[in-house]
């Protein structure tokens, strides 16, 4: 149990995906204009990354590891993320109608960005078993979907303020994003994982 | 009754009695995506699934087809059905997976775990979308005429 805890820590925290490893960045400024969108690209980011590294870890090991076949590991991650998010789609269309339409008004359903095959290809990298692999993915995520709800919040702070002409807009975004990243530099050190 | 409202841009794409039918507008991940989409680079694939989110709502402007409209549904509404959709099945997985781990099972058990995780969470979604829904949490209101300018914000 320290094990998962420490796995998550350090996923989620130690090596935020977004600012420790700068994955996910066009998602990170795009979608964090309202804190209620934020959260639930999150979320959906979140379903996505780790169901589609479980389904990574399964090839990986049973396919592309015995038949030698690691130069075709990127390619065959891509499929796979991309079929994980057709499934996503058609099991919440199945699941409500209703919900998907909801979501399909605010929310991309289609939650593909870098994140989503950094966090494969560094669970291969990391050699786990299967649950190490799926709280791996679950915690890189849950760091992701922290991110953009704090940067999201402080966005709507700052779309209030009273900003120089310079920096109004994407400037400012940056800044903030940068200090943010330097706020989590601080966790560096609390975990090796 | 729900607070804030979350907007969103959709175009009639049909007139029927008192209602209209609603094509939603892109929302992309990133500016790029969405100038992408609606400023007609769409690909097939693109126009596929947009025509598989319509939806109908009563016609309370005298809508035509062809006209933009901004939807609104509350922002509380919006993360409840997110929970729903994703947050649901995520704990089921995810708590059936640690479970399996803790109780000291292999591989191929604790998938079997998870799978059987992930089924407990999308019935349980399944479940609660059906009270949202009920409860008229999940229908967007229309709530104004929208610019016709193509937004590459």
């Amino acid at each position: 149990m320290k094990d998962i805890v420490l796995l998550i820590v350090g996923a989620a925290l130690v090596n935020n995906v977004v600012l420790a490893r700068f994955l996910g960045l066009c998602s990170f400024m795009g979608v964090t204009t309202k804190l209620d969108t934020a959260l639930g690209m999150g979320m959906a980011t979140t379903f996505v990354i780790t169901v589609s590294s479980m389904a990574d870890w399964a090839i990986e090991k049973f396919l592309l590891v015995p038949y030698d076949l690691g130069y075709l590991r990127t390619v065959t991650f891509i499929l796979v993320i991309a079929a994980a998010v057709q499934f996503t789609e058609m099991v919440i269309r199945k699941v409500s109608p209703a919900l998907f339409q909801t979501l399909g008004i605010y929310l991309p359903l289609i939650t593909t960005n870098c994140a989503v095959l950094g966090v494969a290809l560094l669970l291969v990298a990391g050699q786990y078993n299967f649950v190490e692999s799926a709280v791996f993915a679950f915690a890189s995520s849950l760091g992701y979907s922290l991110v953009m709800a704090i940067f999201a919040g402080l966005r709507e702070r700052i779309a209030l303020a009273e900003v120089p002409m310079l920096f109004a807009g994407p400037p400012i975004g940056f800044v903030t994003a940068s200090l943010l990243a330097l706020a989590f530099m601080g966790f560096s050190g609390m975990s090796t994982n | 009754m729900q607070g804030e409202q979350i907007e969103g841009v959709a175009r009639v794409v049909a007139e029927d009695g008192g209602m209209v039918w609603l094509e939603p507008e892109p929302t992309g991940s990133c500016g790029g995506c969405m100038s992408a989409a609606i400023c007609g680079h769409k690909s097939g694939s693109t126009s596929r699934r947009l025509a598989a989110r319509r939806f109908a709502l009563p016609n309370e402007y005298a809508l035509r087809p062809g006209d933009r409209v901004v939807v609104g549904i509350g922002e509380r509404s919006l993360l409840r059905a997110s929970l729903v959709a994703y947050g649901l099945p995520l704990l089921g997985m995810m708590g059936a997976a640690i479970t399996a781990q803790v109780m000291g099972a292999g591989d191929g058990r604790a998938v079997v775990a998870t799978l059987g995780g992930l089924a407990g969470g999308l019935v349980a979604a399944r479940m609660a979308a059906r009270l949202l829904s009920a409860r008229g949490e999940l229908s967007p209101q229309v709530l104004r005429r929208a610019g016709d300018e193509c937004n590459l914000d």
